[in-house]
């Protein structure tokens, strides 16, 4: 009998392992061990021996069957992933929303363009669960075996066949099988023992697992160290990604801040980033000059605003006393305005408004968005932001002035408004009335001004409510504040 | 050692219908091939040509490290891609690559369930280089993508900073599942069938350090014909279902340009002929390292002659594939009588990238002809000349169909001619630096021939 490295009293027979020099012999071998009644056994062989399957009474593995029932359930999961990811219809099953894709108006789920995923899927499952389960089912990765340590069993990888009797068979006696084995034709034999003392773990592993352990819960420990707490640092930027960038943004004060504003590297004097236009200087799309239109006052009165030094400080108010007086040092021609000239105003629309009931249309709708919070849809001056501050203002929580109504004699009429005068207050603001310029541009106000206009004619009726197709309605006196059908 | 043996002897390309050809030669026994199998990995020293090959490949994978670091400082702005080909060289290599990466699935799944016994020998290399492809070829989308650092938005992972999903209609997303399934796939198939062998190399090794890795990677194989009996299901299970997904993989490549609407892409020969096009510049690369690796590996009695002749015929096969796939395209531009069809494929061939265009068809189309030749077939420095002209064709197929495509979209207002940066020229030669040391490195310490299976394939009695 050849070395065997662990050969002493310490360990137990499995079997006895016979060799074999082809694969012929062993699958007669395999033959005769399963007639002599043995049925503990397995035979080792560098490839796959054909033959000897039913040799050994092998029975056909159940792995098939495993794997279809993945692949029928990766079907399930793979359109349920598309299902539920793109489109709404299984929200309720998972705390992220699905997310359909609107895109040419077709259907968000549709077998053909959902087939290239399912299959990927469906192929990716069954070959993961072939893999593993060829691996559980023949009980591998199992390194402690004790056949690795026969020295000759080394060549089953190499041009060696083995045949191995366990001793676990009820038919198994260690002289009577290794006489038998022999007889089969057996080249040489050998006991495989279970060395029964080298079953502990390695010293280091406990160690080594511990130290790992430790190193691995570091991380962890030293996030959570920091919950809760505060910090005056800008968060961790691991990914810059495009938030710094080689630029100056408008409104900063230098091109790096962080240099302390004393640095000589400030771009300009003045230390803004932008500059600003030079005098006179006028802006793409904000030529003024035609003052009927952009300012509403007469040709003849025009003097007063082209006197300026820049168009631009006309759109300070012209009767906002204050401003008035602030600015009047640098701007005579503002201090005249001050003493307001009810003339100067246009009493027409000029020229290139065109009022028609486009423009009425169009006034209506900019009127209810930038107006009507304060005026009331029917500028009856008791919109629901007029009416809130009023009720806030008669508890004392705030000062409001209200919203004049626009049916007002004060404010009606073309001796005491005419549509220039409105053009100016939309403009400029007038009073506690704050300006709308810079949201509103110049042919929008011009059909505000239509609108009001219209407004103030019609009395409190809304133009666009008419009374005699609303039957019901008509009945009653009609609600100022109803939202003018479109 | 097996590389003084004269190659005269190792011919086993003539058919003698009396007797089976031999697909191992030189009387090798079992012993015999495990020991010609490792004689390579059990050389103490690797052999100088093998250091200078390793050097000059990691050189070029430094340099890849590189430009790809310059690549995601600065964003997508180095590579020529802009208004109109959006698509540059990042697209063409990932086409590129990924099909010479179909070559190994399909010599080992599909030549498996046809039962063709002489794909035993170098199956096993072969599917390396195909996983080796496709890291070559994921590298490419994955860095096309700009913002690397979220490639995970790729894959339906839900997060809160995104909040939505990856649209399962695109024929980009299924590509994603496609390429990652079968680098997925390729890898378990590839390294199952290498059990047995690192087992063998468990056996054989005299280090420590590789007796701890080899017997870690090789799961405590024993060989066992229980074992066996699984195993074999599993490989013939894999290979059933890496059969259908090689062939969807390219398939899917194709849809990435079929389902758009651009004219040139738009068109349903696009799988087929991808496919085609996939084995045969897979089929090309694989003769292309088998020749030197053979002469260099001494593994001639194991890959011979024979071998490589029936992968030049399919190489042959494939090509004539392809150039009817070509020819098919013109004929439907004309017969579709779509004006802008048949101007697409009017540009291709007499337009301003007709250079590359036949560049194209004298590598793919003309030039594999040669292997009617039996000379030509069995000549192993000309074979090699031959395939490499084929993998130039085929980098020029893909760069025909992506930049021409591209060039003359549908606004002519926004045409014009691509040209590469330099970022885009070392990315394609460097990406083959990334293949060399995988392979070289794959060659040296992993199992280069599928012993066990050849073996199975020997004579019973164990020689002839
Ligand atoms: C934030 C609330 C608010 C909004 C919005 C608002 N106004 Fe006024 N409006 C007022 C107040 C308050 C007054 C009274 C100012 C005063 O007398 O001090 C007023 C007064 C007026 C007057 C009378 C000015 C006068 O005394 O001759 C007109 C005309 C007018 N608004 C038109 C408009 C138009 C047109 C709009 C839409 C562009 C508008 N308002 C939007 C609050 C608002």
């Amino acid at each position: 009998m050849a070395e065997n490295n662990n050969n002493n009293a310490d360990s137990k027979l499995i079997g006895l392992l016979a060799q074999f020099d082809d694969p012929e012999s062993l699958v007669a071998a395999c033959n005769h061990a399963r007639e002599a009644g043995y049925k503990k056994m397995d035979a080792y062989s560098p490839f796959p021996v054909h033959g000897i399957d039913p040799a050994i009474g092998i029975k056909r593995t159940i792995l098939p069957l495993i794997v279809l029932a993945a692949a029928l359930g990766a079907v399930v999961v793979g359109l349920g992933l598309q299902i539920y990811t793109n489109s709404s219809a299984l929200d309720f099953l998972a705390p992220f929303p699905g997310y359909p894709f609107q895109i040419s108006g077709k259907p968000v789920f549709s077998i053909p363009a959902n087939i290239p995923v399912t299959f990927e899927i469906i192929v990716l499952t069954s070959a993961i669960t072939t893999f593993l389960g060829m691996w559980i089912l023949n009980r591998l990765p199992m390194f402690a075996n004790p056949l690795h340590r026969i020295s000759r069993f080394k060549r089953v990888t190499n041009d060696k066949f083995f045949l191995c009797l366990e001793a676990k068979d009820e038919k198994f006696n260690r002289a009577a099988s290794e006489t038998q084995l022999n007889k089969w034709g057996a080249v040489a034999i050998e006991e495989v023992r279970q060395d029964l003392t080298d079953n502990d773990l390695p010293k280091w592993i406990p160690t080594a697992a511990i130290l790992g352990a430790i190193v691995l819960l570091l991380p962890p420990a030293a996030i959570f160290s920091q919950w809760g707490q505060t910090n005056r640092h800008p968060r961790l930027h691991v990914v810059p990604d495009m938030d710094w960038q080689h630029k100056f943004k408008t409104q900063t004060m230098a091109p790096n801040l962080a240099n302390g504003l004393d640095e000589v590297d400030l771009m300009y004097a003045d230390l803004r980033s932008a500059r600003r236009p030079v005098d006179g200087a006028v802006a793409f799309g904000s030529l003024d000059i035609d003052s009927e239109m952009n300012f509403g006052i007469k040709q003849d009165f025009a003097h007063a605003i082209s006197s300026r030094k820049s168009m631009r400080t006309l759109l300070v108010s012209a009767t906002d006393d204050k401003t008035a007086e602030s600015s009047s040092g640098d701007s005579p021609a503002l201090a005249a305005d001050a003493t307001e000239n009810i003339d100067q105003w246009v009493t027409t629309f000029p020229e290139g408004v065109e009022v028609n009931e486009k423009l009425l249309a169009r006034g209506q709708q900019r009127f209810n968005i930038y107006c009507a919070a304060c005026h009331g849809y029917a500028g009856q001056g008791n919109g629901l932001v007029n009416q809130k501050a009023l009720a806030l203002a008669a508890n004392g929580d705030a000062t409001w002035t209200a919203a004049r109504s626009l049916h007002d004699a004060d404010v009606k009429g073309d001796a005491k408004n005419p549509v220039g005068r409105i053009y100016d207050t939309i403009t400029n603001g007038r009073g506690n009335m704050g300006p709308y310029r810079a949201q509103i541009p110049v042919e929008d106000r011009w059909a505000i001004v239509a609108y009001v206009r219209a407004l103030q004619e019609t009395g409190l009726k809304t133009p666009g409510v008419d009374a005699a197709t609303d039957g019901e309605e008509s009945a009653e006196k009609v609600d100022p504040d109803a939202k003018p059908k479109e | 050692m097996a590389t003084t043996v004269d190659p005269q002897g190792l011919d086993n390309t003539y058919d003698d219908a009396s007797q089976r050809t031999p697909l191992v030669l030189g009387g090798l026994d079992y012993q015999g091939v495990t020991e010609t199998a490792c004689g390579f990995w059990e050389a103490e020293k690797a052999p100088k040509i093998w250091w200078i090959l390793l050097l000059m490949a990691m050189s070029l994978l430094g340099i890849l490290g590189g430009l790809v670091n310059h690549l995601l400082m600065s964003g997508v702005g180095v590579w020529g891609n802009n208004n109109p080909a959006y698509w540059g060289w990042p697209i063409v290599n990932f086409v590129f690559w990924v099909g010479i990466g179909h070559a190994g699935t399909l010599i080992s799944a599909i030549l498996f369930l046809f039962r063709q016994n002489w794909r035993t020998s170098i199956n096993r290399a072969a599917e390396a280089m195909t996983i080796f492809a496709v890291v070559c070829a994921g590298m490419f989308p994955g860095i096309h993508i700009g913002r690397v650092w979220v490639f995970y938005w790729l894959f339906p992972i839900p997060t809160e900073h995104l909040a939505m999903w990856p649209n399962f209609r695109s024929p980009l997303l299924w590509d994603v599942f496609a390429v990652s399934t079968y680098a997925t796939v390729s890898l378990l198939f590839w390294y199952m069938g290498m059990v047995p062998d690192i087992a063998t190399f468990r056996d054989r090794t005299k280090s420590r350090i590789g007796k701890f890795i080899y017997g870690l990677l090789s799961l405590g194989w024993t060989g066992s014909a229980r074992n066996w009996h699984r195993y074999e299901i599993a490989y013939t299970l894999l290979a059933a279902l890496a059969t259908p997904l090689v062939l969807s993989v390219h398939t899917i490549v194709s849809f990435d340009f079929a389902v758009s609407q651009l004219p040139g892409w738009h068109t349903t020969i696009f799988p087929p002929y991808f496919v085609a096009g996939a084995i045969f510049s897979g089929f090309a690369m694989v003769v292309t390292l088998l020749v030197p690796a053979r002469a260099l590996f001494g593994l001639e009695k194991l890959i011979t002659l024979r071998h490589l002749e029936n992968m030049n015929k399919i190489i042959m096969a494939t090509g004539l594939m392809v150039g009817t796939a070509y020819g098919i395209e013109f004929f439907i531009a004309w017969y579709s009588g779509v004006q802008v069809e048949s101007y697409a494929f009017w540009n291709r061939a007499f337009g301003n990238y007709s250079w590359a265009y036949w560049i194209m068809i004298s590598c793919n189309v003309v030039i594999p002809q040669l292997f009617w030749f039996k000379w030509c077939r069995t000549t192993t420095w000309f074979m090699v000349i031959v395939c490499i002209f084929v993998n130039i064709g085929m980098w020029f197929e893909r760069f025909v169909i992506t930049i021409t495509s591209l060039c003359r979209d549908f606004l002519p207002s926004s045409w014009a001619y691509f040209t590469p940066t330099w970022v885009d020229i070392g990315m394609l030669v460097c990406s083959f630096g990334l293949f060399s040391t995988l392979f070289l490195l794959f060659c040296r310490f992993l199992p280069v021939i599928a012993m066990a299976e050849v073996k199975g394939i020997m004579p019973r009695d164990g020689h002839h």
